[in-house]
């Protein structure tokens, strides 16, 4: 009884691993691209804030807050990059202008 | 016959001073027809700027409320660190901005309606029967997942904005595949916008840079404009204007009066019009949303119910991410521009047009 139980048992997990398979392999363009959201966002967000639309750092900092922790933001208010880093990633916006504000920068 | 001439200049000079005298111009600035008594906009202030949450960012955060009856300021407010010179960010009513830049070069020959997209856009060969209505109207049938915050992992908005697709906004849309026929669903798609955003390339080739403010934001004297393009230079049509709310309520005045700004018709009245007209194959949600128009959200009554049951059916905005709004209520005489930062669902747009219609609908304060 406890052979047959565990024999299911078995089967139960074989299903559910390859099921997941299934679904990772069918989003692996979403799931390789999803650690990049936030620091991505915030890298372009905070550089907006802060440098197109001229709003205080405190402002942007709670403006661009996720519900994910970001490991790092730094800010050089000079040269006006923004770089984030989080979920194992790093992006940077850079200001470009008045009238082109921000955009992310190549990886 | 002499006499008869000074006659008619004369009743030429009166007719324009009456026309000029009924209507008001923000040139070259808006006029404020300040002070509103107090208690007159007190119900719609206490509903716009109710105490400010900004630790937990719960409840209505307005940034920003301007409020222009027949071409002059009636109210005007701002919160935090925002003033009339704070060049907000529009999200997606930057749509309905770049909707009207289109509308300019369709005014001077560059485009027209019903032309495949694919003649000015290459990437969209393979999608040839596209053309700029189904664009407008959101209405491409390309397999599309317009999902924000809630459900990142799929979303093709924000793999657009910050992934997979930020590089080149218009070629990631161009990309995906074709769902159902293009004209006969509306489903909303920043990936639409931002292929009208590249559509104007090409076609205008080393003019596309300054064309934006060529054709709109410098003859409607808009100087506190910003906007974001990608990587590969093409405007982000979708989100990324940044402008003041004053500048903002010009292109608000330039619809009201049918693309006209003083003497210079600079959109068609019938590109306005098409603006302003409900899409054939539009259907009703529960509850009832703003309905699209030609790439404008309209308060059209569609089986028995319409967005917003406290105004006017011709009622049309701009409509963007956390609460921004550009409204237009003709049959008042009515802009409204309000910028916020809403993350939770308590804003209500119907509540605060029924505060201002209460306010400013009836007569000049």
């Amino acid at each position: 009884m406890l052979k047959l139980l565990a024999k299911g048992f078995g089967l139960f997990l074989l299903v559910v691993v390859l099921l997941g398979s299934v679904w990772g392999w069918q989003n692996r363009q979403h799931l390789a691209a999803f650690p990049d959201i936030l620091p991505a966002y915030t890298a372009k967000e905070y550089c907006s804030c802060r440098f197109t639309a001229g709003y205080s750092a405190d402002y942007c900092a709670g403006f661009t807050r996720q519900w994910l922790p970001l490991k790092r933001l730094s800010v050089d208010e000079t040269n006006r990059h923004v770089t984030a880093e989080g979920m194992g990633r790093t992006h940077t916006a850079r200001w470009l202008g008045e009238r082109q504000g921000c955009q992310l920068q190549t990886p | 016959m002499r006499a008869l001439l000074h006659c008619t200049l004369l009743l030429a000079s009166l007719v324009t001073s009456a026309v000029s005298a009924e209507e008001r111009w923000p040139v070259p600035e808006w006029v404020v027809a300040l002070p509103v008594a107090a208690e007159r906009v007190q119900a719609l202030q206490a509903y716009a700027f109710p105490e400010r949450d900004d630790a937990a960012r719960t409840g209505v955060r307005t940034d920003a409320l301007l409020v222009i009856k027949d071409g002059e300021i009636v109210y005007e407010r701002y919160a935090g660190e925002n003033s009339a010179q704070t060049p907000h960010l529009l999200w997606s009513v930057s749509k309905s901005v770049w909707a009207t830049v289109l509308g300019v070069a369709q005014q001077q020959g560059v485009l027209s309606l019903d032309q495949s997209v694919s003649e000015h856009y290459p990437p969209l060969k393979a999608h040839p029967q596209i053309t700029y209505r189904h664009l407008l109207h959101w209405a491409s049938g390309l397999d599309w997942a317009e999902d924000y915050e809630y459900a990142p992992l799929k979303s093709s908005v924000v793999a657009m904005l910050y992934t997979r697709g930020r590089q080149d906004m218009a070629a990631f849309t161009a990309a995906h595949p074709q769902g159902v026929k293009p004209g006969i669903r509306h489903s909303y798609s920043s990936g639409d916008s931002n292929l009208l955003g590249a559509a104007l390339k090409q076609p205008l080739a080393e003019r596309y840079a300054d064309y934006p403010w060529e054709a709109l934001f410098n003859p409607l004297g808009m100087r506190h404009v910003s906007f974001e393009a990608d990587a590969s230079g093409t405007y982000v049509a979708s989100s990324y204007a940044y402008m003041t709310a004053r500048d903002l309520a010009r292109l608000g005045l330039l619809m009201q009066r049918d693309g006209r700004w003083q003497d210079q018709q600079l959109l068609a009245p019938e590109w306005v019009k098409f603006n302003r007209t409900l899409f054939e194959h539009a259907t009703q949600t529960q509850p009832a949303e703003a309905l699209p128009g030609g790439h404008w959200w309209l308060n059209a009554e569609l089986q028995g119910q319409r967005a917003w049951p406290d105004a006017p059916t011709d009622a049309f905005a701009g409509l963007g991410h956390w609460g921004q709004s550009l409204t237009v209520l003709p049959s008042d005489g009515l802009i409204v521009v309000r910028y916020a930062d809403d993350r939770d669902g308590s804003y209500q747009h119907n509540t605060l047009l029924r505060h201002v219609r209460a306010a400013f609908a009836a007569a000049k304060p």
